[in-house]
């Protein structure tokens, strides 16, 4: 028996302790369950494992109760692990029958009346009954009826399996929360009029609010949050009553009415404000429609990276050419040796950032400027369309000097409105210029004439 | 029969090489697919958990990549342009590029050339040849500029250590001058470059 104990303790396939939140609520419980019990029934000490139990290891039952709430609050699916607790329940079937269960009835209806707070924890009790209508179904009850809160504990505990023994047949139960009269089957008559007062004092149609907060959850997540009416199903009695109960707890408590009326608006605020911050890290931002500027922040994010990877790549090769002229220095000229270095790079297979060609491209637009950088290896590829009338040539062949840029090759003119100027140029040897910076500056200095220059050229 | 032992021994040697070659070959392919497997179970997860994410996340999330993002060109920028400070500047190499230029023009025969025709109305049709020399196009385009000219439609190449300037050349103030006079600015220019 201990030993069945313990491995039934050790099997909680169906349960989810990790979701339990009504902690409290369950370690409050097992003791109402147990003092109740101990009350109602007059039950030789010997007979019933449970009490058995409870006078040698009260600790330790009452810590399993814990445990068993704990499992029983969620997943109340049937569980197959219930038959197979249930399979080392049958072992003792005389102990089930030497139950009194006379006292029961009231008790059982007096815990569901009882202590409104209570309820949700007394209908996450109940509630796992379901959980055993398979371990259940095993069983030949006398006609008595149970406590449920009891029966349950003993259900599904270790130590408790003597208990199960006078619970009747059960159907298979839903796997929703379906609350588990065990009255019905005892064969008593369809309602007890307690229960039909229950029944009455629930509103019908009352819909199960979406998981809010820990108490929700004790009713499992699988279940669908349609409607519940309680009603009562002929077939095992189950009853869905609890979860309705359940749900006039939880109303009152995190009524979504209730909830601020700005709660929405603050909402839509919040993530119009977050697109807001979006746009305004992206350099050039056009349309200001949502779509526009994800996908602005998408383009922006790819350069980005590109400039961090071309970035990285001009590191290494400045280190690489550090390294190697500092071997030359008592050698050759410096000059030499950077020109060897730059094919030394192209040879190297250690290191593979060298040995790849530079790539990269920009595009940045301000107000009156667009600028497209493109750059292979040492040759920069810049594209300009300015609105407004200066003289970019003039500027912008100034700027490629400033930034060592040699320039090769310009095309351009004007094109209806705009200024149209295509530059090749090439970088000087042991530059350190990315694209980005290319780009900024040539579009600063646009930006920084056209404010100087008023509309109508003047000198 | 030594000779047929030793024979067989190497035969046998051979096969367990090549069966060890092969159980090797079938370990690393096994191992191979074993390790694509996991990287593309991996990669499904991964999209799959992004797809998970609700939309404030993602836009948050974007936030606060671009922000690490340009945080790191930042430190990176930095740390280049700490290389350049410290490394020493090379100024021989511009030198030797422009002897290189003049020596390529003579070479090739090409000439400082100045060319001016009018066309349609106020606009001039230039051509310049001049040595390619650091800054040669800023100063140029300078100098037309404080005359009062002004460059549209422009093509500028640069071949053989030469500078090849094709243009349409346009007095700013409206007034332009004779093609004669043009020319001869634009040829004080080149001398004075």
């Amino acid at each position: 028996m201990e030993i069945n104990h313990s491995k039934m303790y050790e099997e909680p396939g169906c349960f989810d302790p990790n979701n339990f939140t009504a902690e409290g609520a369950g370690s409050g419980f097992p003791q109402a369950v147990q003092k109740q019990f101990e009350e109602n029934m007059d039950l030789s000490v010997d007979e019933l494992s449970y009490h058995h139990h409870t006078h040698q290891e009260d600790a330790a039952v009452s810590a399993m109760e814990l445990e068993l709430q704990k499992h029983l609050a969620f997943k109340v699916e049937n569980c197959d692990n219930n038959t197979h607790m249930l399979q080392q329940v049958v072992d003792d079937p005389n102990q089930l029958l030497s139950y009194d269960h006379a006292n029961w009835n009231t008790g059982d209806i007096g815990f569901n009346q009882d202590d409104p707070e209570q309820n949700g924890h007394r209908s996450f009790n109940i509630n796992s009954l379901p959980q055993t209508p398979d371990l259940l179904n095993l069983f030949h009850l006398p006609s008595s009826s149970l406590l449920p809160n009891s029966s349950i504990s003993f259900a599904n505990s270790n130590h408790d399996t003597t208990s199960l023994g006078f619970i009747k047949d059960l159907p298979a139960s839903h796997s929703t929360s379906v609350l588990y009269d065990p009255l019905f089957h005892l064969n008593l008559p369809p309602q007890s009029p307690l229960f039909s007062e229950l029944f009455q004092s629930i509103p019908q149609g009352y819909s199960l609010p979406t998981s809010r907060g820990g108490a929700s959850s004790l009713f499992g997540d699988e279940r669908d949050s349609s409607g519940v009416t309680a009603y009562q199903d002929g077939d095992g009695g189950m009853l869905e009553f609890t979860r309705d109960m359940a749900c006039i707890v939880r109303r009152s408590e995190t009524g979504k009415k209730k909830k601020p009326f700005t709660t929405e608006r603050q909402r839509r605020e919040q993530w119009n404000d977050k697109f807001e911050a979006l746009r305004n890290m992206v350099p050039s931002p056009t349309k200001s429609d949502r779509a526009s500027i994800v996908g602005d922040a998408i383009e922006y994010i790819k350069e980005l990276l590109r400039t961090v990877n071309e970035i990285k790549l001009l590191a290494e090769r400045k280190r690489c050419v550090r390294e190697r002229s500092k071997r030359h220095k008592t050698e050759d000229d410096a000059g030499e040796d950077v020109k060897n270095c730059n094919i030394w790079p192209l040879g190297d297979p250690e290191q593979s950032y060298i040995g790849s060609l530079r790539s990269s491209w920009l595009q940045r637009k301000s107000k009156d400027t667009e600028v497209d950088v493109r750059i292979i290896d040492d040759e920069v590829t810049i594209k300009l369309f300015q609105r407004k009338k200066i003289d970019c040539l003039l500027f912008v062949s100034k700027v490629l000097e400033e930034l060592k840029l040699d320039l090769h090759h310009v095309a351009g003119g004007q094109i209806g409105d705009y200024y149209s100027f295509l530059f090749n140029t090439k970088i000087c040897e042991g530059s350190s210029l990315y694209a980005g910076a290319i780009a900024n500056k040539v579009i600063e200095v646009m930006d920084r004439e056209y404010a100087a220059v008023p509309p109508t050229i003047s000198y | 029969m030594e000779f047929l032992g030793s024979a067989s021994d190497a035969l046998c040697i051979a096969q367990a090489r090549r069966r060890q070659v092969y159980d090797d070959s079938m370990y690393k392919s096994k191992n191979l697919h074993a390790e694509r497997r996991r990287r593309q179970k991996l990669g499904d997860r991964l999209l799959a958990l992004r797809s998970l994410m609700n939309k404030a996340t993602i836009v948050e999330d974007a936030i606060t990549y671009i922000q690490m993002l340009q945080r790191n060109v930042k430190v990176l920028s930095d740390q280049l342009l700490e290389m350049d400070s410290l490394s020493v500047q090379e100024d021989e190499e511009p030198t030797r590029d422009e002897i290189n230029a003049s020596e390529q023009m003579k070479k090739y025969g090409i000439k400082e050339d100045v060319k001016v025709t009018g066309i349609d109305g106020n606009k001039l049709w230039i051509r310049v040849v001049f040595e390619k020399k650091r800054g040669g196009i800023t100063k140029f385009l300078e100098a037309s500029t404080s005359l009062g000219f002004e460059l549209t439609d422009t093509n500028v190449t640069t071949s053989k250590g030469a500078i090849l300037v094709s243009s349409c050349f346009k007095g700013i103030y409206g007034n332009a001058l004779g093609v004669e006079q043009t020319k001869k600015l634009l040829q004080e220019i080149i001398r004075n470059m």
